[in-house]
């Protein structure tokens, strides 16, 4: 292993220690690929399904089984039940389905000194562990010591920041509260944080990134090199490393048991995944978009097949169709149907789509888990920021994710990503 | 600097003591700046004043304050989730009630009671939502300024 990467962590501070430059060992994930000029031909089409998850109640959710490897060497896993989300960044495992000793990232000279991390999601939720390095294999595929989080179950390992649980939600560090095995963030960004987290003036609380020593049980904040951060393993891809493809079949208006869908690696690096007749719409520097709606503009718009519901508005802005005993859903008495236009980033994509949301309760009572018509709320009485477009919006589409950075077919401007639909 | 270094210690240990700041006097709004080391901008509008935080961190909070005095709201936008239990104070406990029932995945967080009124949303390096607490609302303004 060699040296690489400067840290400078501010926990040194609060330990009352003058900050200094620390250097991390380990193995780090790689620089920036280039773009595909491979000559061989990978087999790219990961398959998925929809179902109720390990846990049997996570509707709507989106599941593969991805490969994780010590890097280097052919000591590998198999994981299933690895849920597919476009609204995050990097490979996430729950520590108790990882069998596989997978190396932790260190600071060089002191591998009592650990880095961890936090995600707090916006429900308040949260997954707190180490930052290890795998080989992921998915399909042909395969990413070469990629940064991943390993989910602590709770009550295990470091104690959690209070930080970490200030959203107020639950720690879902097991397979009950997460109902996956782990989460694979293939969304439109290389990385979990970014440039955000690369500056040790940014590292200030709450904040992702913590170096905790194992010897004292103290962590704080710190900020991560690129190389070091999660991220996205399709984009250390040797080749089909531009975004994904992510294909569902159109599910009846009464739900469907399962689904089978694929996950295709590349956006036009094969003849499976060229962009046809899509249409591109960029996104913002967030990874938002515009959806208009009854002459509103929703500014921070987005696509999500993590989420398992189309979440907009509020109930008493739609005729209070709240859900009675399921709060947050929406529970019309009869189906109500949608349409609303997108625009992308400096305008680049504009078209509108059509959506049903029919009565979630009675959904529910099917027992299915794959469902186009769920939906839910994301605002108060008072004016929303945006439409979640979650996994009912996937169904009977190809649904394209375009990382940041790389090169958008059709030589439209996207800096930031894109979707195509 | 003195100052930052105990914030920074408490944080780190956990000894938090009462943040509180929604349904708070004005004078809570410099331990949120404290808290997020934060530039702080303010200005007078129609009915309330009005602050903004900025953390190095990225992170963007508003705080709404009443001619009482009082903050009766709160907004924040940045790449990662704020503090909610710093921020909201001793309105944090009304989170637990949106937590029934099927559960939404990777979707917002809304709660609606008497008491408070919160809206969480977003992704991963992308988050935004705002409080408020209705009874405090100041007359002839609208929930609609907290966002």
């Amino acid at each position: 292993m060699t040296l690489r990467n400067g840290w400078r962590v501010t926990w040194g501070r609060f330990l009352g220690v003058v900050t200094a430059l620390i250097v991390l060992a380990g193995c780090g994930g790689g620089g920036s690929p280039s773009s595909s000029t491979s000559q061989t031909t990978a087999n790219n089409t990961l398959a998925v399904e929809v179902n109720l998850g390990p846990a049997n109640n996570y509707v709507n959710g989106i599941f593969a089984t991805v490969t994780v490897c010590v890097p280097g060497t052919s000591t590998c896993q198999s994981i299933p039940n690895i849920l597919v989300d476009t609204g995050s960044y990097g490979l996430r495992l729950l520590s108790s389905q990882v069998s596989v000793s997978l190396p932790q990232t260190t600071q060089s000279g002191n591998s009592s000194n650990v880095l961890q991390e936090c995600v707090t999601y916006a429900d308040g939720s949260y997954t707190w562990g180490q930052v290890v390095t795998a080989d992921i294999e998915m399909a042909g595929e395969k990413a070469s010591a990629v940064p991943v989080q390993l989910i602590s179950a709770p009550n295990t390992g470091l104690a959690v920041p209070s930080a970490c649980t200030s959203g107020g939600g639950p720690n879902d560090g097991t397979v009950d509260m997460l109902d996956a095995y782990g989460i694979l963030g293939v969304g439109g960004y290389p990385y979990d944080c970014g440039d955000g987290c690369t500056s040790a003036s940014s590292a200030v609380s709450p904040y992702p990134y913590y170096i905790c020593s194992t010897s004292t049980g103290l962590c704080g904040v710190t900020s991560v090199p690129l190389a070091n951060q999660v991220q996205n393993p399709v984009w250390l891809f040797p080749q089909d490393n531009n975004g994904v493809v992510l294909v569902l079949p159109s599910v009846p208006a009464g739900g469907q048991a399962t689904a089978s869908g694929s996950l295709i690696f590349g956006v036009a690096t094969q003849s499976d995944n060229a962009l046809g007749e899509a249409q591109i719409y960029a996104t913002d520097s967030y990874g938002n978009f515009t959806t208009t709606y009854n002459g509103v503009a929703y500014s921070q718009s987005f696509i999500d097949s993590g989420s398992n519901a189309i979440d907009f508005l509020d109930s008493a802005t739609l005729g209070n169709i709240d859900c009675s005993d399921n709060p947050g859903w929406y529970c019309p008495a009869s189906t109500l149907n949608f349409t609303v236009s997108n625009t992308g980033y400096n305008g680049v994509g504009q078209g509108s789509v059509e959506f049903s949301i029919a009565n979630a309760d009675t959904l529910f009572k099917t027992g299915f888990a794959a469902f186009n018509n769920l939906g839910g709320d994301s605002g108060s009485s008072i004016a929303t920021d945006y439409f979640d477009f979650g996994l009912p919006f996937f169904f009977g589409r190809s649904m394209f994710v375009g990382i940041a950075g790389t090169t958008v077919p059709n030589g439209v401007s996207a800096p930031y990503g894109y979707w195509a639909y | 600097m003195k100052t930052t270094l105990t914030v920074g210690m408490a944080l780190v240990l956990g000894a938090v003591p009462a943040w509180a700041v929604l349904g708070q006097y004005e004078s809570s709004v410099s331990l949120d700046q404290q808290a997020l080391r934060g530039e702080l901008r303010q200005e007078a509008r129609q009915g309330y004043k009005f602050h903004q935080i900025t953390s190095p961190n990225g992170t963007v909070v508003r705080e709404y304050v009443s001619p009482a005095g009082l903050v009766f709201g709160i907004a924040w936008q940045g790449p990662f989730m704020p503090n909610l239990q710093q921020l909201l104070g001793s309105y944090f406990t009304e989170l637990q009630t949106a937590r029934s029932g099927v559960r939404r995945r990777g979707g917002p967080l809304v709660v609606q009671t008497d008491k408070l009124v919160l809206v969480s949303g977003g992704h991963m390096r992308s988050y935004h939502g705002h409080a408020y607490v209705p009874s405090l609302l100041p007359s002839n303004v609208s929930a609609e300024v907290v966002r």
